[in-house]
């Protein structure tokens, strides 16, 4: 669906985004995510052709970027960071103009915009003046008129900001439902979001892709050490010093010992499970085990773990630019 | 390209601001049909009120066009116009085609004022007259359209594109007489074209991003200059009298005032018209590469 090679865009003289390349595949839901200023909208905005990229190629349904610009525009529905509504329509007016600016087929206008309210849940507020709307409802229109000529592939660029938790889950459980027949790419700087919607993650910083892959292989992969958190019963010292006797385990931290419990937590040094190991070693020292379980890194410690590295690797490749 | 046109159109008087324009426009036009066509019996339509309220234009049309582009910039819906399957050509000229409609308001009802006169005893050749000086007339506005749609394109601020539209009309309206400041030799014409040519050689070089290049050109401009201003200078004269003479957006207009029928001027008020748009255009296609 979309294949970006090499891409890279400066405002002036600052880059937004320097050499990035990915695919996205047919009928998947992909995440965007970074901290703010790391390039996100920007490569949204390439994307949708609504700017053009400084250096390299971009293809979306197979049609290159700026060159086939319209055919490409033809197969995106974007939803900006800030939704592109004319306040002083209404809900109604505007979809209808919307849709007849994507080309919709003038019998088939009606039912689509009602089809698309009916998804965004927008139905009650069609007559309404979109000035008039609060901003959860301006949200929605905006995702209302993204859906309009069922584009292929659906561009939302922070989705859920602005919105009450009800309703975050209720576009969350939209955008499961769009990633069934379209392809979806979200921007998102909010981890949990992007954690329980998408298939695969693209994680940005400072304008370079730091990390791709699947929100659980990127917890796996990036976490050489696997971790494991106990609670026993028995003496502190006994605890600990049985569980350091493991092979393979590298880091005992004790996290809390009251009442005859003792929690803590172990790191071994490569990927293998070391649960019944761990466990073994507390039954012959006369502990018992409560409670046992491996640890995955979350996706949260691997955002930061990767974003907060980036800037130093960074450094000496900006220096060479200016 | 339709869809934006009828969104402008009907953005236009959901804000009032249509119905305001062509009521002020109105008001201007029929003052000066009941004072002098009405009140001395003139038949001439084209020289006792189209002429004479030029000046409206002025006001009117950067009022009209000012938020054409820097409206849609402000408040980020540019990006649905931009993302969406029409060419920037197309975005451009529907915009345009509903302006002009707009100003085919106050035109409609100033052909009206045309049969009264005429139902009042006016003959058929005076008619035939004032009709061509309103043909003319509305292609002025519209060339004037595309000239405040331009300066809207190239900012997010609707007060600017405002104030620059009146000022850039202003300056036409004002230059046949700041022409007559500038006849006075070749060597005036020599400084201005150097200055001219500084600037676009700035421009190139800023653009291409290669100091030479700019350098080159401002190099090449000024030996062609040169020699032109040595060998055959009243050239130079010629060719500055026919720039600024080009700028004087509304003194065209005169000759079918004279009840003359002129065609140039007509092809003169479509190429403004044509250029401003290509402006545009390009202005806005650039935009997405910087």
């Amino acid at each position: 669906m979309i294949e970006v090679s090499h891409l890279s865009k400066s405002y002036g003289s600052r880059p937004a985004v320097q050499d990035l390349s990915f695919t996205v595949p047919d009928g998947q839901i992909y995440g965007l995510l970074g901290p703010n200023g790391a390039g996100k909208s920007t490569i949204m905005n390439i994307l949708t052709g609504y700017l053009a990229p400084t250096e390299g190629e971009v293809k979306v349904a197979g049609f290159r970027l700026p060159e086939q610009a319209q055919q490409a525009k033809a197969c995106v529905g974007y939803l900006p960071e800030q939704p592109p509504l004319y306040p002083e329509m209404t809900v109604q007016e505007y979809l209808d103009f919307v849709a007849e600016l994507k080309g919709v087929k003038r019998a088939q206008r009606k039912q689509q915009v009602l089809a698309a309210a009916h998804r965004t849940g927008l139905e009650e507020v069609l007559p309404r003046v979109i000035r008039s709307l609060s901003k959860g409802y301006r949200q929605r229109v905006g995702i209302a008129q993204a859906l309009l000529g069922s584009p292929q592939l659906i561009i939302l660029d922070e989705p859920t900001v602005g919105l009450d938790p009800a309703q975050v889950i209720e576009i969350r459980n939209l955008i499961r439902e769009l990633g069934k027949a379209h392809t979806v790419i979200l921007s998102s700087h909010i981890l949990s979001e992007v954690q329980a919607v998408c298939q695969q993650v693209l994680i940005l910083s400072k304008g370079r892709l730091v990390a791709v892959g699947s929100p659980e292989e990127l917890g796996e992969t990036l976490n050489p050490g696997s971790r494991l958190r106990a609670t026993a019963q028995g003496e502190p010292d006994t605890v600990l010093a049985a569980v350091r006797s493991v092979p393979g385990i590298c880091k005992v931290e004790l996290e809390s010992a009251a009442d005859g419990q003792v929690t803590f937590t172990a790191e071994s040094e490569d990927a293998a499970d070391r649960r019944a190991a761990v466990s073994r070693a507390l039954t012959e020292a006369g502990c018992t085990v409560l409670a046992l379980a491996a640890e995955n890194r979350s996706l949260e410690e691997v955002f930061l773990a990767l974003t907060e590295k980036t800037p130093e690797q960074n450094t000496p490749a900006e220096g060479e630019e200016n | 390209m339709l869809a934006i046109f009828k969104r402008e159109l009907r953005s236009c008087f959901h804000g009032m601001i249509g119905a305001v324009l062509t009521a002020f426009m109105l008001a201007a036009t029929a003052i000066y049909f009941v004072a002098l066509n009405l009140g001395y019996g003139l038949p001439d339509f084209g020289y006792y009120t189209l002429y004479r309220t030029i000046f409206v234009l002025l006001l009117y049309i950067p009022v009209l066009t000012m938020r054409s582009f820097a409206e849609e910039r402000h408040s980020r819906t540019d990006q649905l116009l931009l993302t969406s399957p029409v060419s920037v050509g197309g975005i451009v000229l529907g915009k345009y085609f509903a302006l002009c409609v707009i100003f085919a308001l106050p035109c409609l009802m100033d052909a009206g004022m045309i049969l009264v006169l005429k139902a009042l005893g006016a003959t058929g050749t005076s008619t035939l007259a004032n009709f061509s000086a309103l043909l003319c007339y509305y292609l002025m506005g519209c060339a004037a359209i595309a000239i405040g749609v331009f300066l809207s394109s190239l900012t997010e601020n609707q007060i600017i594109a405002a104030v620059s539209g009146v000022a850039a009309l202003l300056l036409a309206y004002m230059m046949p007489s700041l022409r007559t400041m500038f006849t006075t030799g070749s060597a005036v014409a020599l400084a201005l074209f150097t200055a001219i040519a500084a600037v676009l050689s700035v421009v190139a070089g800023l653009r291409s991003k290669s100091f030479t290049l700019g350098c080159l050109s401002f190099a090449g401009c000024c030996v062609a200059l040169t020699a032109l201003f040595l060998l055959k200078s009243s050239w130079l004269t010629e060719a500055f009298s026919a720039v600024l003479s080009a700028l004087c957006l509304f003194t065209p207009f005169e000759e079918f005032v004279n009840s003359s029928f002129s065609i140039p001027t007509l092809v003169y008020y479509l190429t403004v018209a044509a250029v401003f748009l290509f402006f545009t255009a390009q202005g806005l296609e650039k935009r997405r590469w910087n």
